[in-house]
């Protein structure tokens, strides 16, 4: 079980705060400098120079168009796309990615489980199916914004108590725990599926939702979607302490001073807000949660206080990162961001089962 | 507050149930401050349970668990934690944290929200590590280090929780000999030391009575025995909760009582257990007349065990050739009280008892009131003696006696060809393997 953490040689990682800050400038960077890639071709001099003009307020670059092809009439519309498209989708990645990314990381310390992801414990299917209701449904279309998010908590949330029962009978199984959730995604999906084929909008929807998409989208959303991860996500990462010594057993860690049952039903709630705001504006984007707490464990350290901002940072960069390779790859079409996610996610999943089942013949703890 | 006059910790008549099981029945304790109790019993006598009730982790059915004179569950979480420190059997962490930080966990009940480490907490950690001899390896992760290095980091992070009561349950199960030694007698001089109460659940006796100031045991969820060690241990006990055969000696230097086990005497009360061949079976005898049944018995794959005999005695001799226990006087003496309290202990310990056709005095008279006494409770066999042989020596009694066992259902056997019939056929007595 201890599949989480390097291989004992003598002196563990220990904290490594500072490279939380080079986390945080590396994703500021590729912030700046993804605006560049998009599914219309935009001189890269060009999308800085409106990207400066913007955020200045028009102070810097009065004509940022000047030296390109493009005449000064049309200029109106390529701010339109760098700011208001483009913008726009990277920072809900950058939002998704950091709300999937701190679930996962929650997820793995309340399970003590390093498989645990809100894609494979079915909460990102249960939000996904929430909002979904909405839209097919036609759900107060002009409250549209505020009800997608609520039907997705709902149904994030639901998941997330069924795996707390399924989890609690057996807890620390990682068979049960991780049968549970497939169990339940693909059921959930299939609830989906069903829903999307029979919505007035058809197929298309099907590939939105189960795939996972960046696009269409406005500036509302994101800040719906960075609001409720910024204030979910915050009072996650200050539950460090308490999942560092969770990590010990429900038991010891009571012995210690925390109240294991309510910390953990109330990480779970949290997480799962957290998942649902990710998924009600983009659909299942599955293995950003596995992924990017282990990545943070092997740079960082495994400090929870440390792992759970981290998380945050990786799951963004990650995120942005597949969107700016899908770009790159193809150009001209933004491919659903699940497909890339999965690409990479899965791989890692089969490599940390079959680290675990390393350790276990081992006789590793 | 804590006040300086409550007891550490007091169950007050507590009962737990878990469904249909009762782990513990109207257990009443007192642990005054600065003691050093051991915690023993059989397996599922409810040594855990007790620990996990004093903890907090669950609510008793009936009665009331009291920390420093509250209520433990009406303590919140962190208040419990910082009256009491546990050390559990075995932890297995998953992360590969350095043992200073592993220790610095036991701060966690000591910090507000949000709230770092400050210098004393970190002070109290290396204090902790020194204390069990860590101090060198407080940067070695706590999954590279060994056992019973590990199970010290434990204790280290219990003792920086600054609990005045520490509870161990079994914190010596998983280690050799030489840490066990280790590991409690840190635990004594911490508690001499820094007047700390400690609440050991502990299997090994011997260790129990080595380095406790008092003995609590528990069987079937009651606490049948409690005192200094010296008082608590006896064969009788080991006998009557254990279902162990055992001599009692003591250390010639520490003074302190040790046992020495040597088989199980029935199936085990608490459970299943392990047998070590047949029996036991009792064999009562005398002047050679017990020996013939003796061999028998012992060729069948029975456990033996005879008396009480005089010394000298030619039985004497058989018995110890095969290993069996007995219970012995002093040649021509009436069998005294102590030897016939280890008679009752053998008898009761036996699965079945033979009376072999020995010759009967006032002397040796109590061994056949010492049988009647198990009548109803295990199966009794009479040799038949044979016709117009004078035997009792006893005015009388002697006859008298064995009447009263065939009334009360001893069965007759013609010899030893038709004993081993018979206890073959006896569920009870041959039932051990």
């Amino acid at each position: 079980m201890g599949a989480v953490a390097p291989a004992p040689t003598g002196k563990p990682l220990g904290r490594r705060p500072w490279v939380l800050g080079l986390l945080l400038a590396v994703l500021a960077v590729g912030v700046f400098f993804s605006p560049i890639l998009g599914t219309v071709t935009i001189s890269p001099d060009t999308v800085l120079r409106i990207l400066l003009h913007q955020v200045s307020g028009g102070a810097l670059f009065s004509e940022p168009c000047a030296g390109s092809s493009v005449p000064a009439s049309g200029c109106a519309g390529l701010i339109e796309i760098v700011w208001d498209a483009r913008l726009s989708e990277i920072m809900l990645a950058v939002v998704v990615g950091a709300g999937l990314g701190i679930s996962g990381g929650t997820l793995q310390g309340v399970f003590r489980n390093p498989l645990a992801d809100p894609f494979l414990l079915g909460i990102s299917s249960g939000g996904t199916l929430g909002a979904a209701v909405v839209v097919v449904f036609r759900i107060g279309v002009a409250e549209q914004n505020l009800l997608l998010p609520l039907f997705a908590f709902v149904g994030a949330i639901g998941t997330g108590a069924v795996i707390l029962v399924a989890a609690r009978s057996r807890f620390g199984s990682v068979e049960t725990l991780l049968l549970t959730g497939v169990a339940l995604s693909s059921f959930l999906s299939a609830i989906l599926s069903l829903l999307l084929l029979y919505s007035p909008t058809g197929s298309l929807q099907v590939d939105f939702w189960l795939l996972g998409n960046l696009g269409s989208l406005d500036w509302t959303q994101d800040g719906i979607a960075f609001g409720v991860v910024l204030i979910a996500g915050t009072l996650l990462a200050t539950y460090g302490r308490e999942l560092n010594l969770l990590q010990l057993g429900p038991d010891v860690a009571q012995s210690l001073g925390v109240d294991s049952r309510k910390v953990r039903i109330r990480l779970l709630l949290l997480a799962s807000i957290t998942t649902a705001a990710a998924v009600a504006f983009t659909g299942i984007i599955g293995f950003v949660g596995l992924v990017s707490p282990h990545v943070v464990r092997r740079v960082a350290g495994s400090d929870y206080r440390l792992v759970l901002p981290g998380a945050a940072l990786v799951g963004a960069g990650f995120l942005l990162a597949a969107r700016d390779l899908s770009l790159v790859a193809f150009p001209g079409t933004l491919l659903p961001i699940g497909i890339f996610t999965s690409f990479a996610g899965a791989p890692f999943f089969a490599y940390l089962l079959f680290r675990r089942r390393q350790f276990s013949t081992m006789g590793a703890p | 507050m804590i006040g300086p006059r409550d007891p550490v910790l007091r169950f007050r008549a507590v009962t737990v149930r878990f469904g249909e099981r009762t782990a513990l029945q109207d257990v009443n304790l007192d642990v005054p401050r600065g003691q050093f109790v051991a915690l023993t019993g059989p397996n599922g006598s409810g040594k855990t349970t007790l620990l996990r009730a004093a903890l907090g982790f669950l609510a008793p059915d009936t009665g009331s668990v009291e920390l420093f004179g509250s209520e433990v569950r009406s303590l919140s979480v962190a208040e419990r934690a910082r009256r009491v420190a546990w050390v559990p059997q075995e932890e297995s962490p998953r992360e590969d944290v350095p043992l200073l930080d592993y220790v610095l966990y036991g701060r966690y009940a000591h910090l507000g929200w949000l709230e770092g480490e400050r210098a004393r907490d970190r002070e109290a950690a290396v204090r902790a590590l020194k204390a069990v001899g860590l101090e060198d390896r407080a940067g070695d992760g706590i999954l590279s280090v060994s056992g019973g290095e590990k199970q010290r980091a434990v204790l280290a992070r219990a003792l920086a929780q600054e609990a005045p009561l520490i509870l161990l349950d079994e914190p010596t199960s998983h280690l050799d000999i030489a840490h066990q030694l280790d590991l409690l007698s840190r635990v004594r001089e911490l508690s001499g030391e820094r007047g700390v109460t400690v609440v050991a659940a502990l299997h090994d006796l011997n260790l129990a009575a080595r380095f406790s100031d008092r003995i609590v045991v528990l069987s079937r969820g009651r606490r049948v025995a409690d005192g200094v060690p010296s008082d608590v241990l006896s064969e009788e006990l080991l006998a009557r909760v254990w279902g162990v055969v055992a001599d009692l000696r003591r250390d010639p230097r520490t003074g302190a009582p040790y046992l020495l086990p040597h088989h199980l005497v029935r199936p085990s009360p608490s459970g299943p257990g392990t047998f070590l061949g047949k029996g036991p079976v009792h064999v009562v005898g005398g002047g050679g007349s017990g020996a013939p049944f003796l061999r028998a018995l012992s060729e069948a794959g029975y456990r033996v065990t005879t008396g009480a005999l005089h010394l000298l005695d030619s039985d004497l001799e058989t018995a110890e050739s095969l290993g069996a226990l007995t219970a012995v006087e002093v040649p021509f003496a009436p069998i005294g009280d102590e030897v016939r309290e280890r008679l009752r202990v053998l008898l009761e310990a036996a699965t079945a008892i033979v009376v072999a056709p020995f010759p009967v005095g006032p002397s040796n008279l109590p061994n056949l009131e010492e049988v009647r006494r198990m009548l109803g409770q295990v199966p009794i066999l009479l040799v038949r003696r044979p016709p117009g042989e004078e035997w009792d020596f006893a005015g009388g009694r002697a006859r008298a006696l064995e009447e009263e066992l065939r009334q009360g259902g001893a069965r007759s056997v013609a010899g030893v060809t038709e004993m081993l019939a018979t206890l073959a056929a006896e569920p009870v007595a041959a039932s051990s393997q």
